[in-house]
């Protein structure tokens, strides 16, 4: 029987005639629309989603459709087949995507609700106005200064640095005597004076930007916040590669390199340049009345990073953290200045490096648990850290226990030939059609791509592995049948972008030696997990939430690591994507000296376990060293989903 | 007071596996080597008997191998330089098997003929090893696995890394394959599955949990095989296979078995010490479940099977 279908969206308008179960994807092809279908028309990927508005279909599947969308007529052209006449209308792929229930995208930063400078801001600025000398009163610069303090402000015992008395003539006259004092309040009852960071020559406007900035070192990933600690916003985000990269990728490695001679001042000043350039390109990115920002006005930096990345900042050696009993120098370092460290900021500024626990468990995750709110969750609640050292905490308001384990760089996009970080160019997701296995991609920025970044490595992985093009143990399978699964330099490898589509017209292709650092990375962060779990005895199917941190995209496809075994196989919606967990603890912190105090009570209720004490770790490692894992009963839904590709 | 010993009821079992295959079936084979089956822990006969007892290979290779010990040399003779005679003395020092290892120089013509001969001089069923470069084992065993259709050989080494074209073309041709992982049960279910999952029938796969000698981590392969087989035991289906190890391999390779020369006097006789060092390293194993060894001293494996007819008697 012969049924009349007409098409509707945006620059669309057809018509066609077809019969009893055409279906509605040949159909549009039919009328000339095409409608993207990047799992090759199975069913997986919801792409295909259109809205029925009049007419009778028949569903084959409703994978990715929830009721609600059912009910609004929403159908999969590519498992949908006509029985009458019927509407269609075509929403725009923008659209489609959002309503994909499986990406958990990262929330924009909002500044907390209960921030309010100065009160809960520890670096202020203040206004004096001094009266000039005469020959009646011969005060010298300083204790003037300090009398205008007293006077103006009620405030006793500043400190000041010789470096701000060099400049404290100059600054004192140039605008009549009148000048604005940028302080970091102390607390004398705990012994900790009001210091002075920066004089500035006349009365600034109270309410003007005050710069600050958050900073998380990370063994691969350097990110910094830019913030104006008056308003509480981030101006700038920025991030880069750790210049300590290229001296060894974990910590391990960098630990030795630092113990040789001049190593550890060579990665100090390493990590230094990285910061400092993030510092230049972050300020460049705020336009004031004046001209651009530079990084001088910055009075204040809060710093979150693992154990070994602060020690290696603060020039302090690292060696036994990396030799049982893995001892830290410090765990809570105190509050330094910018010129001690090294920072290109006012020389004065605060640096404020969080407190760790533990030599594998450091700032960035204590950082990482006060932005997350695990602290506070009522229900037992994992989060997960996926980042070179995969930390892995479990808890709720009540206790904390915390593990690390080596993951290595490659969610990051390190140590992956054409890997890079989720930033304009980056490949973040990938589609493959089961028939063709020929690619659909999507590129931050939607240019030419670069390479592959996290997330797009986690959903490569997948669509490689459901469509057969790796086994489960990740070998390429060069009898796939397509050009683009080919014998590379390191063994198989698959093109995902020819050198033609590509910014610099080379192939980007996934490699077997690529292959193998994901599965190593994934199955360290799962192991750690699930040996953490069993340590305390919680089965993980009961953790009410996982809060997955990390810098690897600015969302994660939840079904897809749980298709390579990163993640548990548990309901999508009991994930939430947090991003980089630890700068924004950083961030919190850095504008508020409430949640700064939180974060050392945090590192002092953590339990550490240490992973290497017994076999166990290693052996849930090689198991999980597998697609999805050795044991498929751990991942039905993977199990399923294998069955029907 | 009558005593009664406590036993063990297990879920799983291993599965029986038949190696080669007589005209009947096939081949021309004049007996076939059944192994595996067993549900219970090895050589627990209160709680179940050993349905097929270990067997033993004897490795022989396509050429000559010229760093092999002398007391090996010796001992086999000009048997050496001719695969087909040596199969033959093999057989006639009591193997259930040979084990013909393929080297680099043999062409795929010249490995088609030598498997050939070894089959003619010998009525025992065959495992044929390549020579251990994936490439040049794929090239080989092809060939190899196409010419001897029917004979139920089994085909190996597959590894995680290499393992699909020795699997396709055992599959295609009716053998079996041997699957080897490094000293890991995880490793080992995990090759298992792979070549599971490209349709291999489970009872054309025998695991090789790979092993080490006598003072050369011989512990660490016990104990892998123990789990393996307490895992099979327990339900899981992916381990539930029967294992051959290398100790003649393995044995041969140290320092205490390959040199005579200027080591401490203490040592004692060289050829005795050789020989207990094979046949110990291969007595454990059958201890922990192996079943096939593969051993190279003819007196070793003499006394395997003693050790063997003990535990089975016992």
């Amino acid at each position: 029987m012969e049924h009349s279908i007409t098409f509707t969206g945006e620059n669309i308008d057809a018509k066609v005639k077809v019969s009893t179960n055409t279906l509605l994807a040949d159909a549009a092809h039919d009328a000339g629309i095409d409608i993207g279908q990047p799992c090759g028309g199975q069913g997986r990927c919801g792409r295909c989603a259109v809205q029925v508005t009049s007419g009778d279909v028949r569903r084959r599947s409703t994978l990715r459709l929830s009721l609600d969308d059912i009910a609004q007529g929403y159908a999969l052209a590519c498992q949908t087949v006509v029985e009458g006449d019927v509407a269609i209308y075509i929403p725009p792929q923008e659209k489609i995507e959002r309503r994909l229930t499986t990406d958990r995208v990262v929330a924009e930063v909002s500044v907390p609700s209960d921030y309010e400078y100065p009160f809960t801001q520890s670096v202020r600025r203040m206004h004096l106005t001094l009266t000039p000398p005469s020959m009646d009163d011969q005060t010298d610069d300083w204790s003037r200064t300090q009398t205008a303090f007293r006077l103006q402000h009620r405030m006793e015992q500043i400190v000041c640095s010789v470096g701000l008395l060099r400049k404290m003539g100059e600054v004192l006259r140039e605008k009549d005597w009148r000048v604005t004092a940028i302080i970091e309040t102390g607390n004398l009852e705990e012994g900790h004076p009001t210091r002075l960071i920066d004089l500035r020559a006349g009365h600034e406007d109270e309410y003007a930007p005050l710069w600050g900035c958050a900073v998380d070192i990370g063994t691969t990933t350097v990110t910094l916040w830019l913030v104006d600690l008056v308003t509480g916003q981030v101006k700038a985000q920025v991030a880069e590669y750790n210049g300590q990269i290229s001296r060894g990728e974990d910590v391990v490695s960098r630990i030795i390199y630092a113990a040789k001679k001049s190593g550890g001042d060579e990665l100090r000043q390493r990590v230094l340049d990285t910061i400092n350039g993030l510092l230049e390109l972050a300020c460049k990115r705020v336009k004031l009345p004046e001209g651009n920002l530079t990084p001088e006005q910055l009075v204040k930096a809060t710093i979150a990073g693992n154990s070994t990345m602060m020690h290696l900042l603060l020039g302090i050696p690292a060696s036994n953290i990396r030799l049982s009993p893995f001892i830290t120098a410090v765990n809570q370092p105190p509050t330094s200045t910018a010129r001690e460290v090294g920072l290109n900021i006012s020389p004065e500024a605060v640096v404020d490096c969080l407190p760790g626990v533990a030599s594998y468990v450091g700032a960035d995750i204590t950082a990482g648990v006060l932005s997350s709110g695990l602290d506070n969750a009522e229900n037992v609640t994992l989060f997960l850290d996926v980042g070179t050292n995969g930390e892995t905490v479990l808890g709720n308001r009540d206790w904390l226990v915390t593990c690390a384990c080596s993951a290595g760089p490659a969610f990051e996009g390190a140590g992956v030939v054409n890997g890079m970080r989720a930033t304009t160019g980056a490949i973040e997701e990938v589609w493959i059609n089961s028939e063709t296995l020929e690619p659909t991609y999507r590129v931050i920025g939607g240019g030419k791509p670069k390479g592959i970044c996290g997330s797009g490595l986690i959903s490569l992985l997948s669509e490689a592995f459901l469509t057969g093009i790796l086994d489960k143990g990740g070998n390429v399978n060069l009898t796939a049948g397509s050009s683009r699964v080919r014998e590379g330099a390191h063994g198989g490898e698959y093109v995902v972008a020819w050198g033609a589509e590509t910014e610099s017209g080379e192939d980007i292709v996934i490699t077997r030696v690529d292959i193998d650092n994901l599965l190593r990375a994934k199955a360290a962060i799962y192991a750690g997990f699930t040996v953490l779990a069993e340590n305390v005895g919680i089965p993980l199917e009961t953790t009410d939430k996982v809060l997955v941190g990390g810098s690897f995209g600015k969302y994660i496809n939840v079904e897809k690591a749980v298709q390579i075994g990163l993640l548990p196989d548990m309901e999508w919606n009991r994930f939430e994507f947090l991003g980089n967990t630890s700068v924004k603890g950083a961030y919190y912190a850095l504008l508020d000296w409430r949640k700064r105090e939180r974060i050392s009570e945090i590192a002092k209720r953590m339990t550490y376990i240490e992973l290497s004490a017994d076999n166990s770790f290693y052996d849930a490692f090689t198991s999980a060293l597998f697609l999805p894992h050795t044991d498929l009963r751990r991942f039905p839904s993977v199990e399923s989903a294998l069955g029907k590709v | 007071m009558p005593i009664e010993i406590p036993k063990d009821k297990w879920a799983g079992s291993i599965r029986a596996i038949t190696i080669g295959a007589t005209s009947a079936e096939g081949g021309t084979r004049s007996r076939c080597v059944t192994i595996g089956g067993e549900t219970t822990m090895p050589y627990l006969h209160f709680e179940a008997p050993t349905p097929n007892k270990p067997v033993i290979a004897i490795e022989i290779k396509s050429r000559k191998p010229e760093d092999w010990s002398p007391l090996l040399m010796e001992v086999w003779g000009e048997a050496m330089t001719d695969p087909a005679q040596w199969a033959k003395k093999s057989e006639e020092a009591g193997a259930d098997l040979i084990a013909l290892g393929l080297t680099v120089e043999d062409t795929p013509d010249d490995a088609v003929r030598i498997v050939k001969s070894v089959l003619s001089a010998t009525g025992l069923p065959l495992i044929v090893w390549g020579p251990g470069q994936a490439e040049k084992d794929n090239e080989v065993l092809v060939p190899v696995s196409e010419a001897t259709k029917g004979e139920k050989l089994v085909l190996g080494i597959c590894e995680d890394k290499n393992y699909r074209t020795i699997v396709a073309t055992a599959m295609a041709n009716g053998h079996l394959v041997q699957a080897r992982a490094p000293m890991d049960v995880n490793l080992s279910k995990q090759l298992n599955i792979l070549i599971s999952d490209m349709g291999m029938p489970k009872e054309r796969i025998i695991m090789d949990p790979t092993t080490g000698a006598l003072g050369y981590g011989i512990e660490y392969g016990y104990s892998v095989m123990e789990r393996l087989r307490l895992a099979a035991l327990q339900g899981d289906a992916m381990t539930q296979y029967p294992m051959i190890v290398t100790p003649g391999f393995e044995a041969w390779k140290t320092k205490e078995a390959k040199v005579g020369e200027g080591v401490p006097e203490a040592w004692g006789d060289w050829k005795a010490r050789a020989i207990h060092w094979e046949t110990l390293t291969a007595i454990a194993l059958v201890e922990s479940g192996a079943d096939i060894v593969v051993l190279r001293h003819p007196e070793s494996v003499a006394r395997v099977k003693d050790a063997i007819e003990e535990l089975i008697t016992a």
